[in-house]
């Protein structure tokens, strides 16, 4: 069973809830996909996301759109979003090496949970790409 | 029996951006009224991103540095798996129960 979702909004904390809230509803429409590959999705999707808001320039001021496809071998997604380009590229992708550090660990836990996330900067916005195979 | 001089939290729900900074407070408030044995009972817990690893990292130290601790108990599945994930479930084990946290502190 396949099926395509689309979020828009400004990237701001409270809408990603928004995004959890669709993420829930993809469980609901895909009695089919596993729970685990779902869970470990909507991690990496919240993470690239929440980067998103706390680094999105100017802030408040990023729009964002989340388009969602599930197919009958993958979940794939692409955030894009109307901020400045993304100083790092993939920068963060690495796990910090001092457990007692309270940040930095969120593109490093998406790329854990994911089989690909790209970044892309391409027509004045930003585009990350997410991949995870269904188990 | 949860020791008399545990306190335990209870938050519920998605601890991301939008709720991490409120239990950072919450914790830090309870840490200052000088109750500094915590126990973070997360079986209303549905979902935890980086901010709120980052929110119960922030309490563990505010606890530790004031003589007491911070442990987790009830620890549902998503929230283990990120634990893993990021290597902090060697300083924030998980504990099957708010009881089996209350002691020994």
């Amino acid at each position: 069973m396949t099926g395509e979702y689309l979020l828009e909004g400004l990237a701001v904390p409270e809408s990603l809830n928004l995004l959890h809230d669709l993420l829930e509803r993809v469980g609901h429409d895909h009695p089919d996909l596993r729970a685990d590959d779902l869970m470990l999705f909507e991690t990496a999707v919240i993470e690239v996301a929440g980067n998103v808001v706390e680094h999105g320039q100017p802030p408040g001021g990023v729009t964002w759109a989340f388009h969602l496809t599930v197919l009958p071998d993958r979940l794939e997604a692409r955030l894009s979003d109307s901020g400045e380009e993304y100083p790092g590229g993939t920068w963060g992708t690495e796990m910090p090496g001092d457990p007692l550090q309270e940040d930095g660990r969120g593109l490093a836990l998406a790329t854990a949970v994911l089989d690909r996330l790209d970044y892309l900067r391409e027509d004045d916005a930003n585009h990350w790409t997410m991949l995870r195979r269904r188990g | 029996m949860t020791d008399t001089s545990t306190t335990v939290l209870r938050p519920t729900g998605r601890i991301n951006m939008v709720a991490a900074p409120a239990l950072k407070i919450l914790i830090e408030e309870t840490v200052a009224s000088g109750r500094t044995r915590i126990v973070v009972d997360l079986g209303e817990v549905s979902f935890i991103d980086s901010s709120g690893l980052g929110a119960l990292i922030s309490g563990l130290k505010t606890a530790r540095q004031a003589g007491g601790d911070l442990r987790l108990a009830a620890v549902p599945e998503q929230v283990l798996t990120v634990l893993r994930l990021t290597n902090l479930d060697r300083v924030l084990p998980a504990h099957d129960t708010v009881a089996d946290a209350s002691h020994d502190w």
